[in-house]
């Protein structure tokens, strides 16, 4: 089973006013305020763990059929020094494994319940006008839109 | 503050994060957030937080998690405005 959440940058700007008063503590732990209080580029820091946090419920949602909206209890980490951003979130005693790319206009991560895996999963990232209108067809693992972007996984 | 009030309130509040105008104006307990109004799941934090604000009620984690449809919503205000009460 894979996760995957594209986040558009650009849009986030205008639609999502993170620095709003309380924002932040609806989401993320304490933990993971540190990490956005403390990175160099903020905004980033907040899409990257929301994207690893959808992308990992995602899988979530499909395997125990459980929907809600608690993003406070999937606790993301990510892992040091590595040129790629890796992590993992956890919820409840499921742990899902992530791998994320930063770009100029857009964040993207990919989930997986198993480290390896991660590398094995085939990424195609569509930006507006070009997104295929057939893509359903092609079964993708998994199916993320926000603004311009169409992120799907196999 | 009664059922419809709520939602006629909710409504307000939930306007500005959809753009599904047809959705809108059908809007009722049965209504979801995400698959019928397409509401951002990020913003859902600001209606929660709007919510807090209209209604000077806190909503917890626990409830907020089971705020993804009108109906749970309405219920989860009721329940909060009434222990503000008591």
């Amino acid at each position: 089973m894979l996760g995957n959440d594209i986040v558009d940058l650009d849009l986030a700007k205008i639609q999502s006013n993170w620095r709003r008063k309380n924002y932040l503590d609806k989401i993320f732990t304490i933990e993971e305020q540190l990490l956005i209080t403390s990175a160099k580029k903020t905004d980033e820091m907040v899409w990257l763990l929301w994207s690893m946090k959808e992308s990992a419920y995602k899988i979530y949602n499909r395997k125990t059929g459980i929907r809600n909206f608690a993003p406070k209890s999937l606790n993301c980490t990510i892992y040091p020094n590595a040129d790629q951003i890796k992590g993992a979130v956890n919820i409840d005693n499921h742990t899902y494994f992530t791998k994320s790319n930063i770009q100029l206009h857009y964040i993207h991560t990919i989930a997986a319940p198993v480290y390896s895996k991660l590398e094995e999963i085939k990424v195609a990232i569509y930006e507006l006008p070009d997104h295929p209108s057939d893509y359903k067809r092609t079964k993708p693992g998994c199916v993320s839109h926000h603004g311009q972007y169409l992120a799907l996984v196999y | 503050m009664n059922k419809e009030e709520i939602i006629e309130a909710l409504k307000i509040i939930v306007e500005p994060y959809s753009e599904e105008a047809s959705a809108l104006v059908h809007i009722n307990e049965n209504t979801d957030f995400i698959t019928d109004l397409k509401i951002n799941s990020a913003n859902l934090v600001d209606i929660v937080l709007d919510i807090e604000e209209k209604f000077n009620i806190e909503i917890d984690n626990d409830s907020m998690a089971k705020m993804l449809t009108v109906k749970a919503t309405t219920e989860i205000i009721a329940q909060k405005l009434e222990a503000h009460a008591g």
